[in-house]
């Protein structure tokens, strides 16, 4: 094969197992064969061609990953399987042949119930609402085994426990009569997937099975689902869009864009060999493939509104390098190899060649290596006459009162320094989000102090230094969706600051602020008169950006602002931050769970564990030499887009018992210079020895 | 493999450099230069005559449409070399075209059933203006010049449309002025209570610290029963229309603002609302700008279910006597006609049909619109 197929680091036994899998797809019958399916939905007068003539086979024993953004009708497509489209969508055409049965067929629920659940199971995303919280948690998996394998009362009981220990749950006995709300999150999915392979399905459809969950967390379940295939001899449908995942758990993986799979192939194909430009595109806009300080490589645009009809090959208008044949016909699928197939006109023989974007070395670096950087960064808090923005003392937020009373964030301390990218990073329920939401004063706090160019602006202070503390203090959110008021035109969205301040001169003024500041964000200034639904979620957080940008702020608390994004559209967002701080010379405070992404765009990473932050670095002295057990653990659970390294990491689990703080109490110590790292002085002693 | 490596193009796809084997200088409307100043998007020009295309750059079209007219003549040789990229083409790939009102029209105006009974209903309202005028006789006076022919409990005739009442007046112009009191009467009670329950309701649940008061208030005014409040304020201060109709008002606004409090609640901790805070937004406009719009399906579906129960209440109230009688409302005929409807069924069956009708076409015309007003229902 090509000279790109060269790795080092690759593993002989992973290499026989995917040529194993690779002689299986050639050799042996299909188990389930989708042909040309598709699905149509009606919503209201309007029809939606979600899944357009898709093809699939699925071999035994095998974990197909299915990638796509949301919206690629990657959930539709395999929901089709088991007979669980809602109730406006229905397959138009197609078969989908599994045990001799054209599943696409079925008409009523009696000829579905033989299959669903006892030969195709399913997981679902969200753990939290796929339980029922009025049921104890045995009873739930006692019903699935009655309902479909004959067995009941105390065998069934059993049973259930078996299944509870099978998943890793410890004490199953006792949890057997416990009701969701008692389990975590990472515990609800298990006894979700247990559930699932109560009656030894033999395909199993997780789908974006650890999207809700933290990465540590994720990557546990990854584990037992590769754990629970094995025991079982089940086939695994995967759909998700985070790539780390994909190079995790699958065989083979299909990418799949506008409701159609438009490349599919061996892992090892789809990583180091892809062919479709989507793919390519995909790959290298994730930010563990970013150069720091350089510009990701982003996709333009958002995927195609499958309400109109799509003509040609549906990723043309976004393709840079999209053939002029890309408008007019849809490309048919081109053999790469005979196990691996791509959509684009690209691979026919009359099209011009083109160079794969993306270098192999890129992906089979492995994390603790430092990631490269273009020329030498100069971080902010490095330089001599640094100058500190934002300080935060022994900051203490805590909510409820009395019995109550819950801590979420507890004595932080930190330094931000102007022109630099300050990051916490941490799981759900840490405290970060708090953290930022006190700096901005949208949340109260209990305790310590907030200093904004070493003026207070933490508890009460003056209406002048308000407005400028408003002005110059900006946040963006989360979640585009919630984040922009659905019932307001985008010009008055973003022009919201500055009414309230009355910060221009006449109504021409404003508009033309309002339009310097969308075009600053990349979107067309005509977008001013629309109403924030009609954009997709990339657009969507770009306005909300604009709206922060137009008040001239200094600095930005950024709260997981591309948590919520579709991978194709993260890397915009990204770089938009990135040239803002360049232009405008902006702070951040940057929220995150995603190691991966905080690495990119971070001076400074700080580490955030139940509301303390247990360590704090510059980003690649982080990733370098972490020291505080559960740094290392989290960095270990950080999904790698490489499928040999992927499969092969230690996973490292950290047990906060393994503090001893009865008698030696801990401290925030500065361990080396801007390295700082909280633990008591026996934890100490042990991390300087690791650091010599 | 091997010959696709040693690519004659060696083009790397990446934002920053497009660049191909022709580049001929800048060639972008202005439009394309506002997005991104500084990822210089070069229009890629290779070989391909796109002189013959036009670039309409305000008209919106599909993916791929642009040049599909073109494309097709194209030799094959054209067709797989490289095409423009239009960067606003990537932008605009995922529109539709919306406006609100616009959408909320079109939606209510699908719902057959609801548009005809708005279509009665203004006639209705209509009719109740011009309805006297085409009679001859007027409702209070008592026809006493028919020689040789009782007046009273005339059935409905030629000259008595609606026939007449105990008393010899002509009861179509008593049913249709009554119908036009009733309706003023409930319009207004209704329309003051949203109000006065709206803005009530968003600071109940908007403003934390009003909370525990509002909510006592309600409860103190709730537990006692509200035809108490009314036999005293028809016996203390008058029964005239405009007292009671400020009376109704001053009761009916607690369940409304309950019912918005509670959705305030929903929409209160939003992100958009923490964005606006952030940026200083002062508690008016968050309210009339944030909050309140959200509010509209729910509160036009209240305000239509009211008004044929403002209807029903003015019946109870002028049954045990506590509106004025010199204006005749719904209410007052129907209590009128109940004592010999047995014998003159017609005195009960007119002005139960109005009322019955306007209380459907209320339900079908606040249903369809307030579903139509809710932007979930706007594709």
């Amino acid at each position: 094969m090509s000279e790109n197929m060269k790795i080092n680091t690759r593993s002989a036994s992973l290499e026989m197992e995917f040529a194993n899998r690779a002689k299986q797809v050639l050799s042996t019958e299909p188990i389930l064969s989708a042909r040309d399916v598709e699905v149509e939905f009606t919503l209201r007068g309007q029809r939606l061609n979600a899944i357009r003539r898709c093809s699939l086979d699925l071999y035994d024993g095998e974990t197909l990953a299915i990638v796509g953004e949301s919206g690629s009708g990657k959930s539709v497509f395999t929901k089709t399987f088991v007979g669980m489209l809602d109730k406006n969508g229905s397959i138009t055409g197609g078969s989908i042949m599994y045990d001799g049965m054209d599943l696409a067929k079925f008409k009523t629920e009696s000829q579905w119930r033989k299959i669903r659940g006892k030969k195709i199971a399913m997981v679902t995303q969200d753990p939290m609402t796929s339980l029922n919280p009025l049921k104890k948690i045995g009873i739930q998996i006692k019903e699935a085994i009655e309902l479909n394998q004959n067995v009941h009362g105390a065998a069934a009981k059993a049973k259930a426990i078996e299944l509870l220990e099978l998943v890793g749950i410890p004490d199953a006995a006792r949890r057997y009569s416990q009701y969701p709300h008692e389990f975590s999150g990472g515990m609800r999915q298990r006894v979700v997937i247990a559930i699932a392979v109560a009656c030894n399905p033999q395909i199993l459809i997780c789908d974006e099975p650890t999207t809700a969950l933290d990465v540590t967390i994720q990557a546990q379940i990854l584990e037992l689902i590769r754990k629970l295939q094995k025991e079982k001899h089940m086939t695994i449908i995967y759909i998700t869009h985070d790539l780390g995942v994909v190079a995790n758990v699958a065989d083979r993986v299909a990418v799949m864009y506008a409701g159609q799979i438009i490349e599919i192939g061996m892992a090892n194909e789809i990583f180091f060999n892809p062919r479709h430009p989507y793919t390519w595109a995909l790959l290298s806009a994730m930010p563990q493939l970013g150069v720091k300080g350089e510009k990701l490589p982003a996709i333009d645009g958002t995927p195609p509104n499958l309400f109109n009809k799509v003509t040609g090959d549906s990723f043309a208008p976004r393709n840079k390098k999209a053939l002029n044949i890309d408008f007019l016909e849809e490309p048919p699928m081109f053999d790469v190899t005979p196990t691996h197939q791509a959509k684009t006109w690209m691979l026919d023989k009359r099209a011009p060649e083109l160079k794969q974007p993306i270098d192999v070395e890129k992906l089979s670096r492995k994390m603790n290596e430092p990631q490269p950087t273009s020329g030498d960064i100069e971080h902010p808090h490095m330089s001599p006459d640094r100058e500190a923005l934002v300080e935060v003392k022994n900051l203490q937020v805590t909510f409820g009162s009395g019995r109550k009373k819950f801590v979420a964030v507890d004595d932080v301390n930190f330094t931000i320094y102007k022109g630099e990218t300050f990051s916490l990073v941490g799981e759900s329920g840490s405290g970060k989000t708090t953290i930022g939401r006190a700096i901005v004063r949208i949340n109260p706090i209990t305790n310590g102090e907030v200093l904004y160019r070493g003026e207070r602006i933490s508890g009460k202070i003056s209406k002048e230094q308000d407005v400028n503390v408003i002005r110059k203090c900006q946040m963006i959110f989360q979640d585009p969706m919630a984040s922009l008021n659905e019932r307001a035109k985008v010009d008055y969205i973003v022009s919201e600051g500055l009414y309230n301040h009355k910060l221009y001169k006449n109504e021409h003024d404003r508009q033309d602020k309002v339009k310097k500041a969308l075009e600053e964000v990349g979107l067309l200034p005509e977008f001013s008169s629309r109403f924030p639904h009609e954009f997709s979620g990339g657009q969507r957080q770009r306005i909300g950006i604009a709206r922060s940008l137009i008040m001239e702020p200094e600095f930005i608390v950024a709260d997981e602002p591309i948590s919520a994004l579709d991978v194709s559209i993260r890397a915009q967002v990204l770089n938009l931050l990135n040239d803002l701080k360049k232009n405008r010379g902006l702070t951040y405070l940057f929220i995150a769970h995603d190691l991966s992404v905080v690495r990119f765009i971070s001076d400074r990473i700080a580490v955030i564990h139940k509301g303390r932050i247990v360590e704090l670095a510059e980003a690649e002295e982080l990733f370098r030499h972490p020291l505080h057990p559960y740094t290392k653990a989290l960095l270990s659970a950080v999904p790698n887009p490489n499928p040999y390294l992927e499969r092969e990491k230690k996973l490292m689990v950290y047990d906060p018992s393994c503090h001893d703080y009865s008698v030696d109490k801990p401290i925030w110590c500065e361990i080396l210079p801007d390295h700082f790292v909280y633990g008591n002085e026996l934890e100490l002693d042990e991390y300087r020895k690791e650091l010599n | 493999m091997a010959k696709k490596n040693d690519a004659k193009l060696d083009v790397r796809y990446s934002n920053s450099n497009v660049e191909a084997q022709t580049e001929l200088p800048v060639k972008e409307d202005d439009r394309v230069s506002a997005i991104g100043a500084d990822e210089s998007r070069k229009v890629v020009n290779l070989e391909t005559n796109y002189d013959a295309v036009e670039l309409d750059t305000g008209k919106e079209y599909g993916p791929g449409s642009v040049h599909t007219a073109t494309r097709s003549k194209m030799p094959e040789k054209q067709l797989f070399q490289f095409a423009e990229y239009r960067a606003q083409d990537a932008e605009r790939t995922g529109y539709s075209n919306y406006s609100y009102w616009k959408s909320v029209w079109a939606n209510f105006i699908k719902k057959k059933v609801a548009v005809f009974m708005a279509c009665i209903f203004f006639a209705l309202i209509i009719f109740t203006f011009i309805a006297p005028a085409i009679s001859i006789y007027d409702a209070k006076t008592v026809r006493i010049d028919f020689p040789n022919r009782e007046t009273r409990f005339v059935s409905p005739n030629s000259h008595f449309w609606f026939g007449t009442d105990s008393i010899g007046c002509d009861y179509w112009c008593q049913v249709w002025s009554a119908t036009r009191t009733s309706i003023i009467l409930s319009v207004s009670v209704s329309v003051g209570q949203i109000f006065v329950g709206v803005i009530i309701g968003l600071l109940w649940g908007y403003v934390r610290k009003l909370d525990r008061f509002f909510t006592e208030l309600y409860n103190f005014i709730d537990n006692i029963p509200t035809i108490i409040y009314m036999t005293l304020i028809a016996l203390m201060i008058g029964k005239s229309t405009l007292i009671m109709a400020i009376a109704m008002i001053a009761f009916y606004w607690l369940g409304t603002a309950r019912n918005i409090r509670n959705l305030v609640f929903m929409y209160r901790d939003r992100e958009y609302n923490l964005a606006s805070r952030c940026l200083g937004t002062g508690l008016w406009r968050i309210l009339t700008k944030n909050i309140f719009p959200y509010l509209i399906s729910v509160i036009v579906l209240r305000l239509a279910l009211s008004i044929p129960g403002i209807i029903a209440y003015e019946t109870t109230l002028s049954y045990l006597g506590l509106l004025d009688i010199s204006t005749p409302s719904l209410g007052i005929l129907l209590r009128d006609a109940r004592s010999n409807f047995l014998e003159y069924p017609y005195l009960l069956v007119f002005p139960a049909a109005i009322v019955s009708l306007i209380t459907v076409t209320f339900y079908l015309v606040g249903n369809a619109f307030s579903d139509a007003c809710d932007p979930r229902n706007h594709v």
